[in-house]
């Protein structure tokens, strides 16, 4: 439970709100590098954290992300030209670099000398792991690049997607934390693709979850134990300020081994009512597949989401296509896809959801904790401190499951494991 | 730049506003005559200033324009009859006139005379030129007929439509009198039809900007030298409050004489979202061919606009169909129509541009002189007083544009031709 002004105050994201100002110290992820492949491509709107900016990618392959309203008479420079080293706004021509400098100015009288009296916002990017990032924040509080495991992966072991969900980041970021979830609604019912899960999570339900804080927020382990054996299923996760979550996607549904596959997410605010989600995914072994590429199963892939809005084909406005009889004998939802079936739930609380009315159990420690982690952070910065996650120390995290001896407790056991050796 | 309270007052036209009381004090276009072509004709919806009404063509021929809502129990009159002089409701029967007398009330009983007791909303109306105007205002400060010169032109050289813009009709009147933005905004850098504009406007980029105060609004000219030729070319236009311009159309590109074409519009707050622009033009010397009358050039006529709800194709629901293989090679824009160009500016800065934001240079200079002509005007109607154009100076308004050599420029050169019958 939270109340109305806590609520308020971890939700809101806009320029200069208290969470807003803590979202600024981390780089963000905005685009797949594939959006702006081409040096003088065609801009791209990009709206996050409530502003609104345009993506292009320079002369030179330099990534520019700058406002998107002309500093002169604030038009879109979404329509704007692409065209050696900046961006020319079609109303009067005034032109901006990657930096946000004003390069030209024709329209007025070269006397005036007004084009260095102008300066627009502009935010340093980084085109890594497929995928282009910002940072949004102080320019002397910039932290090192965003190198999760995934950005370090071979093209062929690594795929990243995004999805708009049409609500507020918090709820999605709760969701992905929530281990026990799964067990429930991802839960298959019959055979067939794409419904959720059987085996290991669909028995075991009922779970334990043990948390503990580390500096860059913290790692967590559910434990559900197995019905008629004398073990757990134990599923491993890191969260990472501000809104990442780590996994495992090591086991088959029977507890067999697949491949040593990583998972996780980026709830990246829009605004306060929308959240760009990022899944992204990699093998340490194994390249992917081309089914694993595209998400088959979850949800997010081509055949479910818009490759160019994002925008998924289920959606609050369709119900996210239920399909009743397929709810009493297929899955537990009746919506195709695990994420999908993520959305659905989280999308359907409303664009924010009143936290001062919910009732949180034990298997919410998790999300109690991040609350706690957040609410903190919130205000180290307005302190003027660095919040937790700002330095490099996730930088080798993974997320592992095992099916382990029932006294065992999972965050001992796998530590090792959840921390890839440095070389 | 405005203050956040001026952007307000001057953008917010609904009934009791600053702004709103102003706008009222003027005749506003509100129906092309073919609309309401016949007499009990279909009733026709009009929404204006943020209010709904209904125009209708009665047997005698009048056009009444009353509030869309039945006084009654507030149905829509647009479902209406139109019969024997007077649009009856269709759910209770009642009936009113053009000036919104209720006429007939059969469900009520004769005795109780229910029908004198209720008023409803009525504007006088007067069809000139083609156009449908209407009078919102105080009765007793009705202003003398809208009788622009394009009103008094024979059919075969005149033409005039409308088309719906999507933002405040702040932003497409500043769009509009805003001459320098058509060297940028239009320029056409390939061959094609109705990609924009090249010749002078193109060679003459930076320009200097004259503006005189006139009692029914200003004049201006804009001159652009042009390097090649030693010369000046001269546009000249006229401001008439509270959001008209009136332009020349005299040339060609490259400057040889057209004909002798005067165009303008008349930007009319639908609410303070929503413009109706109004699109006019007129030859004083040869007939308007077809093509000028369908508009091909600029993006207004049947090919782009629906005719019947003055939806534009283009809008920013699909980005204005920007082509971005267009915009590299054709024109400035990659958008078709110049006129479809000028709304893709002025929508994409969102319904209500915070122009708190802007930075002004001294090509602004129309921009800005209109800005405190409305904000004055507004004061001026607020204490009681008269607010400029309310008389009949601008009937001899026109708009004249020339390539004048080096030391002509400005508003001397042109201001003998810049009114009929000379100044």
């Amino acid at each position: 439970m939270l109340s109305v002004s806590d609520n308020d105050k971890v939700t809101r994201v806009g320029p200069g709100t208290p969470m807003g100002n803590l979202m600024r110290r981390y780089w963000q992820p905005v685009l797949l590098s594939r959006e702006v492949a081409e040096p003088d491509g065609d801009p791209i709107r990009v709206r996050i954290l409530g502003e609104n900016l345009v993506a292009f990618r320079d002369t030179s392959g330099r990534v520019g992300m700058i406002s998107e309203w002309c500093p002169h008479r604030l038009t879109s420079l979404f329509l704007g030209r692409n065209e050696e080293n900046g961006l020319r706004c079609v109303y009067h021509g005034w032109k901006f670099d990657v930096s946000g400098a004003c390069v030209d100015m024709p329209n007025e009288p070269e006397a005036f000398d007004f084009k260095h009296k102008v300066n627009m916002v502009a935010y340093p990017t980084l085109d890594m792991g497929g995928v282009i990032w910002v940072y949004m924040g102080p320019p002397e509080f910039q932290p090192p690049a965003p190198a999760f495991e995934f950005t370090q992966q071979p093209e062929t072991h690594r795929g990243a997607s995004k999805v708009i969900e049409e609500c507020n980041w918090l709820q999605a970021l709760e969701g992905g934390l929530d281990s026990v979830h799964s067990s429930f609604l991802h839960r298959k019912l019959a055979a067939g693709d794409g419904l959720g899960f059987d085996g290991l999570r669909a028995d075991a339900t009922a779970g334990r979850l043990d948390v503990e804080t580390e500096d860059y927020g913290y790692r967590y382990a559910a434990h559900r134990p197995i019905p008629g054996r004398e073990e757990n299923y134990v599923r491993s996760y890191h969260f990472v300020m501000p809104h990442v979550q780590i996994r495992a996607a090591q086991l088959n549904n029977d507890g067999s081994w697949f491949k040593f596959k990583i998972a996780g997410h980026h709830w990246v605010p829009i605004d306060d009512h929308s959240t760009l989600v990022w899944n992204w995914f990699y093998s340490l072994d194994e390249p992917l597949t081309q089914d694993e590429k595209e998400e088959r199963g979850f949800g997010n892939g081509p055949n479910e989401v818009d490759q160019r809005t994002f925008r998924a084909l289920g959606n609050v406005r369709n119900d996210w296509q239920i399909d009743r009889a397929k709810q009493r004998t297929a899955s537990f939802t009746g919506i195709d896809g695990v994420n999908a079936q993520d959305r659905a739930v989280q999308e359907s609380m409303g664009s924010i959801v009143n936290r001062s009315y919910e009732h949180l159990g034990q298997t919410d420690k998790a999300i109690i904790t991040m609350r706690k982690m957040l609410m903190n952070a919130v205000a180290v910065v307005q302190d003027g401190g660095v919040p937790p996650g700002a330095s490099d120390t996730y930088y080798h995290l993974r997320g592992i499951e095992e099916v382990l001896p029932q006294d065992a407790a999972g965050l001992d056991v796998l530590a090792d494991k959840m921390f890839a050796r440095i070389a | 730049m405005l203050s956040v309270a001026d952007n307000e007052k001057l953008t917010r036209v609904g009934p009791g506003t600053p702004l709103g009381n102003l706008m009222r004090r003027y005749w506003q276009p509100v129906l092309l005559s073919r609309e309401v072509a016949d007499n009990d004709g279909d009733p026709i919806r009009v929404r204006i200033l943020s209010e709904d009404l209904v125009a209708f063509r009665d047997t005698s021929g009048r056009v009444g324009l009353i509030s869309e809502w039945c006084p009654h129990r507030l149905t829509s009159l647009f479902l209406g009859r139109n019969e024997e002089n007077g649009l009856r409701c269709v759910y209770h029967g009642w009936k009113f006139d053009v000036l919104g007398d209720c006429v007939d009330m059969p469900n009520e009983p004769e005795e109780f005379d229910f029908k004198h007791k209720v008023k409803m909303v009525a504007y006088p109306t007067e069809e000139i030129g083609g156009v449908i105007w209407a009078y919102m205002g105080p009765p007793e400060l009705k202003p003398a007929l809208p009788k622009f010169e394009f009103t008094q032109q024979p059919e075969t050289h005149r033409g005039a439509s409308k088309v719906i813009e999507e933002c405040n009709w702040l932003q497409g009147l500043e769009g509009g009198i805003d001459s320098i933005h058509s060297s940028f905004l239009h320029r056409k850098i390939g061959e094609g039809k109705g990609i924009g504009l090249d010749g002078l406007r193109k060679e003459g980029l930076a320009g200097k900007l004259d503006v005189e105060p006139t009692d029914y609004g200003y004049r201006y000219t804009n001159s652009r030298g042009l390097p090649s030729k030693g010369q000046n070319y001269v546009r000249g236009y006229h401001f008439v409050m509270p959001h008209i311009q009136i332009r020349a159309a005299q040339l060609n590109n490259n400057g040889s004489w057209y004909k002798f074409k005067v165009a303008g519009h008349h930007w009319v707050p639908i609410d303070d979202n929503t413009t109706m622009v109004w699109n006019w033009f007129y030859s004083l010397d040869e007939a308007l061919t077809e093509g000028e009358k369908n508009e091909e050039v600029s993006g207004n006529g049947p090919a782009f606009v629906d005719p019947v709800t003055f939806r534009a194709a283009v809008n920013p629901r699909n980005d204005w169909l920007i082509d971005r293989d267009m915009q590299r090679n054709e024109n400035f824009t990659g958008i078709q129509g110049v006129n479809a160009q000028d709304r893709a500016v002025q929508e994409a800065m969102g319904p209500i541009v915070n122009r708190s934001k802007e930075h002004l240079g001294q090509t602004d200079r129309a921009v800005i002189m209109t800005r405190r002509m409305l904000l004055r005007a507004i004061d001026t109607v607020a204490d009681g007083g008269t607010p400029p154009g309310l008389g009949e100076s601008y009937y001899s308004a026109r708009a004249i544009e020339d390539v004048l050599p080096d030391e002509e420029f400005g508003l001397e050169a042109l201001a003998e031709r810049m009114f009929v019958g000379g100044r």
